[in-house]
């Protein structure tokens, strides 16, 4: 009988046209109980009951049928808690190389603004669960940058788009891909006859062979059609530059690790950059001090970044007046013998004595001391004329070649992204064009305010949006197509360097959606072929090599030797010197505004990731919000207080924003981030921050001169993760007394003279008063994090967030103090606040060996294993919270309530099997990613092997871009953690306390000017 | 008291002669009618109905933010990290401190001899009682799962686990569990002989029935006050070093922690201190409307009053004493933790609850050094309250600052306590008005057979006693030896 029914089910299922899901199902009832098909099924099914649905006469027939009835559809409303059912098949044969439960690790590429990041994704039974960095990638070499981190949680949100939608005429209907397909071929004949005109295609930028060749076909079949290429954040300027100075567009790729001399202007090379991961490898690698030398890095900026935090010399200077700077330092360049190209170098626009000036005095001098070991950089931000200068200089001083190379840029011939959707929106409103497909982007949203681009859209009479979300621009479109993500969907894709990457899905579209290869091959007419199909064609025809080669792109994640070729452009005669007289003339001007991407929800497109919403920014730690960062100085002048809710206007347009005071951030600077204050960004990014863009104009895009600040009374409460409150004069200067033991640092110069100058920093040491147990097991766990190599871009957090099913609490627990992260970056500020030096020191649990929660737990429910591990028995917690009060760190993390009641079933999808989902009441913290250290000794263990130093490596220090986490095994004397806690350089700290933490931080070299250490301040 | 005739004021010390313990005209007979009235009124007073209506309404307000604590989380408080305790230990340990009167007047008091202790005894106990359920309370409900708290307790069970002896939250359990088991059995078993007598003079079926359970078969005959007194002493030997050792082990929860302004060890004495300084002073706080509601004026008299408040003057000079120690010891050791947290609760964000603690805790005591603020029962109300609020602030600065700016400036943070955290607190004191309106309805207020055997009627001037009730004075058998027995 239950068989029967259960079949009954499947037949209503059927007879429901195709719906996927039984909550369908149930919308449909009324119309489907009285079907003939219903009836039929009923019939057959039920024989005898049928004549009481054709005349439900008396009361006990009816009561009878309706008791039937109940059951069969209560068990049909079963469909809705399962996937479809046609595609649930049990292996016959299982698959080579899949065992259920073992995690599998496909190797796959994530595109951000047209670069690929190589990662590698961890999928248990067929549900991606973790992002990794693809250490053959060049851009990722191992590690994974949050964003892509955060894809998994993307991919499962349950806010992405799930259906097509058709507006017409004020209605809202959903459509199937075939209408679309029909629609498209509809479309693609009427457009073949007139040629493509009228017609345009908008697309994010992409770097994938398969989108350039199905556009080339596209602008083949109809040539008079546009295709219009946009980025809200885009390195154009650079590409102008370049394209000033050596006559063609070029695309630069840096080498800090050839750079002994490293000068960034306005450029954050470390965290804001297509490349950064690998900068950040470089950096890392070259600033341990462990050959006797290390690159020294000047850093002139207006807000406080990851690069300016990690430089030894930081100038704190108003974006406007960067291009002075490099002027200043093009000409103490020449003054100190570098030969420059005609027209640069006279200009001295700094009065000597001026901090600028000493920047540039010694900038230059060691610039010019190391000469092709130089790198001069400048941020996107910058006008095409500074970056005409950079080169120059670079070129002038032999670096090209080793420490930049230059390769041709792909698409050379694309406008830039702001001239082009300038003339896109233009074209709209003088109707010229008459229908428009944007794949991927948001430019109803994001594009330059004064274009209007939201009105001249939803103008337009044929527009079609593919989207991951249906976001402001869907809203206003006569179509919108769900975009398959990219963790579902075939594709290809290269990186920045043109390394190329096959993307492969992991998981079939959740939600049905479509890359944007499909959506354009529907369009050349090649509805037939799928994303796999095209994506081979493309590897097929531009790289060959059939089955193997195809394999090996998949396997290794990458193509080898697929990287632009290095170009060796000749400077044209005179154009650097007249960029730089073109900068000369720039006027210095008032208070500045300064959008720039945000470092987590970047552009907006990730404001639905409450991972990323809740990662603390590294510099301000704040989470949920963007806000109007000020100097002190200039909080104080305009008095503004943290917190207070400012007006900035700009050219008639204004947006309110909270202020943020940061230290170190230049006078006369404001700071807004972009990305935040999304209408249509889902229920995550609902609340979270103002939205920056309708002060955004083409002019604007980074930087807006002469904006007025005023003041509007209001506060909003800022979430952030250190100075919940702000901070008075006594617990300053406490902080300030704290901080040089907790972080202690030292030039190189005196690291060489005083290798121990870490040791005994504290003000006593403990003695034990009784003989302390010793640990007897096999292994030793013990971690090392090297404050030298630390950028603290936080995507140790991240990681750990993901790896070990750590919840986002919101916006309102953080403002209380209730983050959850078991990894945070603690971040102080030393020295003199209005010129400040930043320090970043990641915070897990220090496993201590005399571990103060453990003790004082009433119930066990934190011990000590033998490996050395201070373990937490979720099951066994009562939730005293006394271990967190006894923990001199503060890495414990305590469920005030049950964060994933309100986790959606898809989102349950991301969740690591191999880790304890906590419920609430339970005390967590960092357990050295104990899941992978078991994982680790019982692969060891079946292949009858010792473990093998590195084999075992917890999430944070596997996805750390500087290399700065190291974890192992203390008991192998060999083994890398136990040379780092033998350095000279380890410290615990508390030490004095006598917790005898596990994890050892390496004290932070520096690299100053001068004979550093001797008197020489640091910047 | 004005109401008390010059000639008789009992608060002089006169040389050569014992101030009288009991005014006016008591006999034997009058102190059972005078007590005992209460207790017999056929209907409660309109005042009494509407105190209660007003406690028990409060009470269930308690029980509401139980009930929403319960349901939603612990995160309905405002703790946070890293002040993840808040006002249920705060309000934890101010009850217990309270708690601590009772026992202290019942048993250490006994032990000393001190006569004068016999007129408000019961009434001690009883708050100490009510304060040891409000603060019990605070404990159970303010782990993360409530429902988990029997792993507290040493049972065997399937787990093979024992709950881990080296945490202080575990003395905890043990201490104040005892201290309550204690604390109550010498309450009860003092209150059986004038439970006894309410039982004789009952009227109705129901109250003989009730008190005649409760007075477990009492009549009064030479056999049970022998047994009574040792028992009784027994007791009060028992209860002595739980009145020093339960709020000890309760600073051990602190002490024995390594943060600084909780590692102390100067904590347990200055604990001690305190708990005795606000244990009297709620005694005083109650006392003092009871005795003028009830016309207990002639029982407890001026000199019990100026008694209390010499003692409410020697803890609270401790305790100020404890409060500037605590800052030369953070000086003295050299550890610039202790240091900062020091200066930071005299100084920092939370300095105000610092001085509100430290103006009614160390230097308002101070007036009592005047004996008109000593007898005058207004005063003595004021000053009482101002004690009581100081001792709580205590609590807060001891357990907030300390933990809202430990050792790592990263992690520091603030706490701020929600609207649930305040209505328990307010709970508390409806479940602990409530129990006491009910005792003050129910049970004898004054211990009637006590207070007896220090009237003269008790022939207490005349001589080598005869007869019961004079246990505090003639331990049995302690002529024994003299007489060559």
């Amino acid at each position: 009988m239950n068989a029967r029914v259960r079949l009954a089910a499947g037949v209503t299922h059927s007879n429901a046209g195709g719906s996927r899901v039984g909550r369908r199902y149930w919308r449909s009832l009324e119309e489907l109980a009285d079907s003939p098909a219903f009836r039929t099924m009923v019939e057959q099914e039920f024989p005898g009951l049928a004549e009481e649905l054709e005349a439900p006469a008396t009361a006990a027939t009816r009561r009878s049928f309706l008791k039937v009835m109940a059951a069969s559809l209560a068990l049909a409303g079963l469909t809705s808690c399962r996937w479809p059912k046609e595609r649930i098949m049990p292996f016959a044969y299982r698959p080579e190389g899949y065992v259920p439960g073992v995690p599998q690790i496909f190797a796959t590429a994530l595109e951000l603004g047209g670069a690929a990041l190589g990662v590698l994704v961890k999928s248990v039974d067929g549900r991606p669960i973790k992002v990794e960095g693809n250490p053959l990638h060049p851009a990722s070499l191992g590690a994974a940058s949050p964003w892509a981190q955060a894809a998994v949680l993307e991919l499962y949100d349950p806010e992405r788009s799930t259906t097509l939608v058709r507006r017409e005429g004020g209605q809202r209907r959903v459509p199937t891909w075939d209408d679309f397909v029909a629609f498209a071929a509809e479309q693609a004949t009427a457009l073949r006859q007139r040629g493509g005109r009228g017609f345009a295609v908008l697309a994010e930028a992409t770097s994938s062979p398969t989108v350039a060749m199905l556009r080339h076909a596209l602008l083949g079949m109809l040539p008079a059609a546009r295709w219009v290429e946009y980025e809200p954040v885009s390195r154009d300027a650079e590409r102008a530059g370049l394209a000033q100075v050596y006559g063609t567009s070029l695309r630069a790729l840096l080498h800090l690790d050839q750079a002994r001399v490293i000068v960034a202007m306005d450029s954050d090379v470390l965290y804001g950059h297509p490349e950064a991961l690998r900068h950040a490898r470089e950096w890392g690698a070259a600033r341990r001090g462990d050959g006797g030398a290390m690159p020294r890095l000047y850093a002139a900026e207006a807000l406080l970044s990851l690069t300016g935090s990690a430089s030894d010399h930081r100038l704190a200077l108003p974006a406007g007046r960067i291009g002075a700077l490099l002027l200043q330092l093009a000409a103490e360049a020449a003054r100190a013998g570098v030969l420059l190209p005609a027209g640069l170098g006279t200009v001295s626009p700094f009065t000597a004595g001026t901090p600028e000036a000493d920047f540039a005095v010694r900038a230059a001098g060691d610039l010019a001391q190391v000469r092709e070991r130089g790198l001069v950089v400048v941020g996107p931000g910058q006008p095409a004329e500074v970056h005409a200068v950079a080169a120059a200089l670079n070129e002038a001083l032999g670096s090209r070649g080793t420490t930049v190379t230059y390769t041709i840029a792909p698409d050379p011939e694309r406008r830039p992204h702001l001239e082009a959707v300038a003339e896109l929106s233009a074209s709209l409103a003088d109707g010229t064009t008459e229908a428009l497909w944007i794949l991927g982007g948001n430019p109803a949203w994001d594009a330059p305010a004064e274009l209007e681009f939201a009105q001249r859209l939803a103008a337009c009479p044929q527009t079609v949006h593919l989207s991951l979300y249906e976001n402001e621009t869907s809203r206003l479109c006569r179509w919108h197509l769900p975009r398959a993500h990219a963790l579902e969907s075939w594709g290809d894709a290269r990186a920045w360097d043109g390394t190329l990457s096959v993307v492969q899905p992991l998981i079939e579209p959740l939600y049905g959606g479509r890359s944007p290869a499909e959506v354009l091959a529907a369009l050349v007419g090649e509805p037939a072929l799928s994303a796999y199909d095209l994506t081979r064609r493309t590897f097929a025809s531009q790289w060959g090599g059939g089955e193997d080669a195809w394999r090996r792109a998949l396997s290794d994640g990458i193509v080898a030797n697929t990287a632009y070729a290095t170009v060796t452009p000749r400077l044209l005669g005179d154009a650097a010197g007249e960029a730089g007289g073109r900068l000369a003339v720039r006027p210095a001007s008032g208070r500045e505004l300064i959008l720039y991407p945000d470092a987590k929800v970047f552009d907006g497109r990730f404001a639905n990731s409450g991972w990323l919403q809740e990662l603390p920014d590294p510099i301000t730690t704040l989470t949920w919000d963007n806000a109007a960062t000020l100097a002190p100085e200039d909080a104080q002048e305009l008095r503004v207080k943290h917190g207070e809710v400012v007006r900035i206007t700009h050219g008639g347009r204004s947006v309110e924003a909270p202020a943020c005071v940061v230290p170190g951030q230049a006078r006369g600077v404001v700071g807004l981030a972009l990305g935040y204050g999304r209408e249509a960004g889902g229920s995550v990014a609902a609340g979270a921050g103002v939205d920056a863009y309708p002060v955004r104009t083409a002019a604007t895009a980074y930087l807006a001169s002469g904006v007025e600040v005023q003041r509007t009374g209001r506060r909003r409460l800022l979430a952030t993760t250190q100075e919940h409150h702000v901070i008075d004069t006594l617990g300053m200067a406490e902080r300030g007394r704290r901080v040089g033991s907790l972080i202690r640092e030292a030039s190189l110069n005196e690291f060489q003279r005083h290798p121990e100058f870490a040791k005994n920093a504290t003000w006593s040491q403990a003695r034990p008063l009784w003989q302390e147990i010793e640990l007897k097991g096999e292994h030793q766990w013990a971690m090392a994090i090297d404050l030298s190599a630390c950028i603290g871009c936080g995507a140790c957090t991240i990681a750990c967030q993901a790896e070990n099913n750590i919840p986002v609490v919101g916006r309102k627990q953080v403002a209380r103090g209730r983050e959850m992260h078991w990894i945070r970056v603690d971040r102080y500020f030393a020295g003199d606040p209005s010129d400040p030096q930043v320090r970043f020191q990641p915070m897990p649990c220090q496993h201590c060996e005399n571990a103060p929660c453990e003790s004082v737990c009433p119930v066990a429910a934190t011990v000590h294993s033998e490996e050395g591990l201070n373990q937490m028995v979720y099951n066994r917690c009562v939730g005293t919270r006394y271990c967190s009060n006894n923990c001199p760190y503060k890495v414990r993390r305590f469920n005030f309530f049950n964060n994933f009641t309100k986790v959606a079933a898809t989102t349950r999808m991301a969740f690591n099997p191999e880790v304890t989902v906590r419920g609430r009441g339970v005390m967590e913290k960092c357990t050295f990613c104990i899941q992978r250290i078991e994982a680790g000794k019982t692969a060891a263990k079946n292949e009858r092997r010792p473990l093998r130093d590195g084999e075992i490596v917890p999430a944070c220090a596997q996805t750390c871009p500087t290399r700065a986490i190291v974890f192992g095994d203390l008991k192998d004397p060999s083994s890398e953690v136990s040379r780092l806690h033998r350095h000279p350089r380890s410290y615990g700290i508390l030490e004095e306390i006598d917790t005898k933490p596990r994890t050892l931080y390496l004290a932070k070299l520096t690299n100053p000017h001068g004979a550093a250490g001797e008197g020489e301040a640091s910047s | 008291m004005s109401a008390v005739p010059l000639p008789l004021d009992n608060t002089l010390e006169a040389p050569g002669t014992r101030a009288p313990l009991v005014l006016g005209t008591s006999d034997l007979a009058s102190i059972t009618e005078q007590v005992c009235e209460i207790a017999e009124r056929p209907r409660p007073s309109r005042e009494w109905l509407l105190a209660f209506g007003i406690s028990a309404s409060v009470t269930a307000v308690l029980f509401a933010m139980v009930g929403y604590l319960v349901w939603h989380g612990i995160g309905v408080w405002g703790v946070n990290q890293p002040v993840a305790w808040g006002f249920a230990i705060i309000n934890f340990v101010f009850w217990v401190g309270i708690g601590h009167a009772g026992t202290l007047i019942s048993a250490i008091l006994f032990l000393f001899r001190q006569k004068w202790r016999t007129s408000i005894n019961r009434f001690a106990e009883a708050m100490t009682i009510f304060a040891v359920i409000c603060a019990g309370l605070f404990p159970a409900i303010h782990v993360g799962r409530p429902w988990f708290e029997y792993w507290l307790a040493p049972l065997p069970n399937q787990m093979q686990m024992w709950p881990n002896f080296r945490s202080p939250l575990l003395w905890d359990v043990f201490a104040v569990s005892t201290y309550f088991t204690v604390s109550l059995m010498f309450w009860y078993m003092g209150m059986v002989p004038d439970l006894a007598t309410l039982r004789d003079r009952a009227t109705s079926k129901i109250r003989q029935i009730a008190y005649g359970i409760a007075s477990l078969g009492w009549r009064g005959s030479g056999r049970h006050w022998h047994r009574y007194e040792r028992a009784y002493l027994l007791l009060a030997a028992l209860a002595t070093p739980l009145v020093l050792s339960v709020h000890s082990v309760v600073s051990f929860d602190f002490a024995v922690s390594q943060l600084p302004g909780w590692h102390a060890t100067i904590f347990p004495p200055y604990f001690v201190a305190g708990a005795i300084f606000s244990g009297f002073a709620m005694v005083l706080t109650l006392l003092l409307p009871v005795r003028r509601i009830f016309k207990l004026e002639s029982l407890i008299t001026p000199r019990h009053l100026d008694n209390m408040a010499k003692i409410i003057l020697a803890t609270g000079s401790m305790v100020g004493y404890s409060y500037i120690i605590e800052f030369f010891v953070a000086w003295y050791s050299g550890n610039p933790y202790e240091g900062f947290t020091f200066l930071n609760r005299a100084l920092g964000p939370y300095a105000w609850s610092y001085w509100i603690m430290f103006t009614c805790n160390a230097i308002i005591p101070q007036l009592l050094w005047f004996k008109r603020f000593r007898q005058s029962p207004w005063l003595l109300l004021v000053i009482s309250i101002f004690v009581n609020i100081g001792m709580w602030f205590e609590r807060f600065v001891i357990v907030v600052t300390s933990l809202s700016r430990d050792f790592l400036p990263s992690s520091w943070g603030y706490y701020m306590p929600t609207w649930v955290d305040a209505l328990t607190f307010l709970g508390s004191f409806g479940l602990f008005f409530t129990l006491f309106l009910l005792f003050l309805r129910y049970l004898p207020i004054v211990a009637m057979a006590e207070v007896k055997s220090v009237i003269p009627a008790a022939g207490l001037e005349l001589g080598p006693h005869h007869g019961h009730g004079q246990y505090w004075g003639e331990i049995p058998h302690q002529h024994d030896e003299q007489e060559g027995r």
